[in-house]
């Protein structure tokens, strides 16, 4: 299976990208191709098969402009990609500066390449796009709408959103996502906790407080995404989680010791023994090409915190994610590589999946971990289920969970995030 | 020298009633003819930034996951921090670190 | 004590039995009225804040069998070994010369004692590498250093040890500095300066004759590994690293300390008064300084972090060269082979390649790429193709030479240290690679 790194994949797409990752003036350009030139003279080697070393960006470029430019910024660069227009923005993952139309078309076909390198979908499945109103997962419709009009999927595409019930943030992002609906004429499906639990967040929070809510709420969507994309037949979810997201979720699992998380965090589709695979085509993609993408082509995406977990976004992991970036873009592209490359022994013993007696949701456990939290709500218990979980693999990681919790500085990335 | 700032991804609410456009007027430092970017960050973290600044601005620079835009153009593309600003530029900070 | 492996947390002490406990408890009780907190392990001495309620004879017990329990449930050391003792100056590595010399005291003993004599007793060594010719370290620092060091090995009990002091381009032929000089990424150089360290540690070890080299990694070092090996995209050699014992190396690398914390070394340091060199501090505008202030802060928040990432990275599965096989102890007494030999697992002995430069296996997918380029150039492979075909994407990106012109490629290639040169698939070993592959 081919990857980022792997030079054919830079090279497949059009003539205008063999000089993809030449950030160098014209003549060194040349230079480079002496070289390719000089090391294949013998032997043709079609340009696919070059090793990936000879594709490498100077690391002139990786200490960044400053030191090195003092270039007026009116004398405006041009596109490495079509040499034409102004450039826009720097790509994070080839360091390329590259103009506002060649941005959309290697955004674009990056996904598309995703999508059809790792088969995430067949003709005429249907797709429930979890959306919550943010950038990612707006991106994300807007995207896989447009791919799928180009390129023919032939996939019935659905917009899926949760409403936690939590006044103030859920139900203005909602307006978001039923203006995206009209917007990229995709259908929209809300389905509510008040519905299926009979508890919204703000009811949730008045119980229990703020402490421990944020357990509540990802148990709850995760099982109610499954449940609305039963409610309307898709047969995959896709969701909007990007290349930073998932080397955060790659290090938070280390810092928990995790092994079972570990192993699959990096996973393009999961849940494929469930009953809803769920997939994740923004594997690959930068958080920052993402924002770009949607300020420049001024999609409409709702960005406010979650008003009852406002500094989960200030986690170590996701700043020390950014802070690496600053360093070196690529360490976010490395960091799932080395997610993917884990010798997790066979040995390690994941937890056995059955289905909960209550209410049939796939579960290791004899009821699954909402029907507990439930239970607990209704019986006015609302701590049942937080505490110390059955079966030691988990306890540890809950554990050290909870004092950072306790201590308020929750190693959580941003909201939702955490499960996988 | 008269600029647009744009505030957006959530840095909205870090100013005065979460305002997301700002017209404003920097002048440059005594003694020096043009405004740096360097000089506009003090200024946005003396004049406009309301609470949290620790969100804004890390050290001397944007914090990690702001993005900035000069005139629509990446800043990383026109020197970062030494990027000289020009009459009537727009310069757009939007976070990356909001919701998803 | 079997009971604390690598899995327990700093805060495990060995369980005194229940009457010991009981009085323990009775007396812990009746302390507390007066103000002076008294060890949780023998109740006797006072407790120290620094050493998580030990007295400071029971911390430095709790980490002597922490080093002894690593030492012996690992095999490191057989009675015939020749150990050399990597001291960098630092805590840490004073405190595993201070274990091993403490080690070998007790079996000298052991041996005056025993009758039949029949286990000789491990020698010692200890080696310094001298780095100025590559560091911004001025040479009247390193001199200052030196002489600490000296003072320090020779200021240690009977039996004597040998130091070999030894300048790092003395073992090389080539222009070190405008080698690592060369190399573009400050990460790089780091990364590019440990490598060399451990090939010059190595040199130290085949000349005189060391049959282990001691490495002193504390569980802190090991957990900036892990996440330092992570963020470099070498998930797949990171296990490689962690583990006690490490054959790749001709003197087989072992790692007694690696379930202390750099903290608690440093404690120990101080209450013994062990000397140690101030290890100069080097800038951190690398990847490596940024995962060191990540560790620190998740430290400060909880203290049992480290040892969270050592416990995970524990958890992925070893190399076959990350234990010792049975015929290194083959000159130990056949009946007292049994206790230092492993058993052999099934897994079938499929050896790794490594990168020439880091040493770290290759993933499928990196040999696939090393592969298909060997193969397009068949027997017509110049020395220098081949050495960067084998290496792996890390060193790819963070040291080898960007600008990718032929000429900076091999002025690079000619500055390597031989050793290096010589671990890549030469074009014999390729030619017999292709044919066993297909």
């Amino acid at each position: 299976m081919s990857k980022y790194w792997d030079a054919p994949n830079q090279l497949r797409f059009g003539p205008e990208t063999t000089h993809s990752n030449s950030l160098l003036p014209a003549n060194h350009n040349l230079q480079k191709q002496i070289l390719l030139r000089s090391i294949s003279d013998k032997v043709q080697i079609s340009s696919t098969l070059l090793p990936f070393y000879l594709f490498q960006v100077p690391s002139n470029l990786m200490e960044g402009v400053e030191a090195s430019e003092r270039v007026k910024r009116t004398t405006a660069r041009l596109c490495s990609l079509c040499n034409q227009r102004k450039a826009a923005l720097r790509r994070p993952k080839t360091l390329e500066q590259i103009c506002r139309e060649c941005f959309y078309n290697v955004f674009e076909d990056e996904i598309h390449r995703v999508i059809v390198e790792n088969n995430l979908f067949k003709p005429g499945e249907r797709i429930a796009i979890g959306a919550s109103g943010g950038k990612d997962s707006t991106v994300l419709a807007y995207v896989l709408s447009e791919l799928n009009k180009r390129h023919n999927y032939g996939l019935d595409l659905f917009l899926l959103s949760i409403d936690e019930g939590i006044t103030g943030y859920r139900d203005d992002s909602l307006e978001t996502v039923k203006r995206n609906e009209l917007q990229y004429g995709l259908p929209l499906k809300i389905v509510s906790y008040k519905e299926l639990y009979g508890w919204t967040m703000d009811e949730i929070v008045k119980a229990i407080g703020l402490k421990n809510n944020c357990t509540f709420c990802g148990v709850f969507r995760r099982q109610a995404l499954d449940r609305g994309a039963a409610l309307i037949q898709a047969d995959k979810i896709v969701t909007g989680h990007n290349a930073d997201d998932i080397a955060e979720t790659v290090l938070l699992n280390i810092l928990r010791g995790d092994i079972a998380r570990l192993s699959r965090c990096t996973s393009i589709t999961t849940g494929e023994d469930g009953p809803i695979p769920r997939c994740k085509p923004f594997k690959y993609t930068y958080e920052k090409e993402i924002v770009m993408y949607a300020y420049f082509k001024k999609l409409d995406y709702f960005s406010t915190e979650c008003i009852y977990s406002p500094n989960a976004y200030r986690g170590f992991a996701r700043e020390f994610i950014k802070d690496l970036e600053r360093i070196r873009p690529r360490a976010i592209l490395d960091m799932i590589r080395s997610g993917e490359d884990f010798r997790i022994s066979t040995t390690t013993r994941m937890p056995e999946q059955g289905t909960c007696q209550r209410c049939g949701y796939i579960s290791s456990q004899k009821l699954c971990k909402a029907c507990v939290l439930l239970e607990g709500l209704n019986r006015g218990l609302p701590k049942l289920g937080i505490g110390r979980k059955k079966g030691g693999s988990g306890e540890d990681q809950e554990q050290s969970k909870r004092h950072l919790e306790n201590k308020g500085l929750s190693l959580h990335g941003k909201h939702g995030n955490v499960e996988y | 020298m008269h600029l647009t700032l744009e505030f957006g991804g959530g840095l909205e609410l870090l100013l005065k009633d979460s305002v997301k456009l700002h017209h404003v007027d920097v002048k440059p430092k005594s003694g020096e003819d043009n405004v740096t970017m360097r000089d506009l960050l003090t200024w946005v973290k003396g004049n406009l930034i309301k609470e949290r600044p620790e969100m804004f601005i890390k050290g001397d620079s944007v914090r990690p996951g702001v993005l900035v835009l000069i005139n629509d153009c990446d800043w990383e593309l026109c020197g970062n921090l030494d990027a000289e600003l020009e009459e009537k530029d727009v310069v757009v900070f939007i976070s990356t670190l909001h919701g998803g | 004590m079997a009971v604390c492996g690598s899995a327990c947390g700093s805060n495990c002490v060995p369980k005194d039995t229940e009457g010991v406990e009981g009085e323990r408890l009775k007396r812990l009780s009746l302390e507390e009225e007066s103000s002076v907190r008294r060890c949780t392990k023998c109740g006797e001495e006072e407790a120290r804040k620094e050493c998580n309620g030990l007295c400071a004879g029971c911390f430095r017990a709790y980490l002597y069998g922490k080093f002894k329990l690593a030492v012996t449930s690992n095999a490191m050391i057989s009675p015939t070994d020749k150990v050399l003792v990597a001291f960098s100056g630092g805590p840490s590595s004073r405190v595993a010369l201070e274990f091993i010399h403490e080690m070998q005291s007790k079996a000298l003993a052991c041996w005056d004692a025993s009758n039949s004599q029949a286990l000789p007793v491990f020698t010692v060594g200890v080696v310094f590498i001298e780095e100025c010719a590559i560091s911004n370290e001025l040479s009247d620092q390193a001199d200052v250093a030196i002489a600490q060091i000296r003072s320090i090995v020779s200021g240690l009990s009977p039996p004597s040890k040998d130091l070999h002091i030894v300048p790092i381009e003395s073992l090389f032929s080539s222009d070190l500095r405008k080698l690592v000089g060369s190399i573009n990424d400050a990460t790089g150089q780091e990364d590019f300066v440990r490598h060399l360290r451990m090939v010059s540690l190595q040199r130290v070890a085949f000349e005189f004759g060391y049959s282990k080299l001691v490495l002193g990694l504390s569980a802190s070092a090991i957990a900036r590994h892990v996440i330092c090996a992570t963020v470099k995209g070498q998930g797949y050699s990171l296990p490689a690293d962690v583990q006690y014992v490490d054959t790749r190396w001709k003197a087989p690398v072992v790692l007694p300390i690696r379930d202390c914390l750099e903290q608690e070394l440093v404690t120990l340091c101080n209450l013994e008064s062990l000397k140690h060199v101030q290890v100069l501090d080097r800038p951190c505008a690398s990847i490596n300084g940024l995962v060191s202030s990540f560790i620190v802060r998740l430290r400060e928040d909880n203290p049992s972090r480290e040892h969270t990432i050592l416990r995970t990275a524990g958890k992925l599965k070893p190399f076959n060269f990350n234990k010792l096989s049975s015929n290194q102890y083959e000159h130990v007494p056949s009946r007292l082979r049994p206790k230092f030999q492993f058993i052999e697992n099934g897994e079938p002995n499929s050896p790794e390649v490594l990168c020439p430069i880091c040493a770290s296996p290759l993933t499928a997918t990196e040999l696939a790429s090393t592969r298909c380029a060997q193969q397009m150039k068949g027997l017509d492979i110049k020395e220098m193709e081949a050495f960067f075909w084998s290496c792996c994407q890390s060193c790819h990106f963070q040291i080898l030479p960007k600008e990718e012109t032929y000429m900076s490629c091999e002025g690079f290639f000619d500055l390597l240290p031989k050793p290096m040169v010589k671990r890549s698939l030469l074009r014999d070993e390729i030619k017999d690679y292709l044919l066993d592959d297909s």
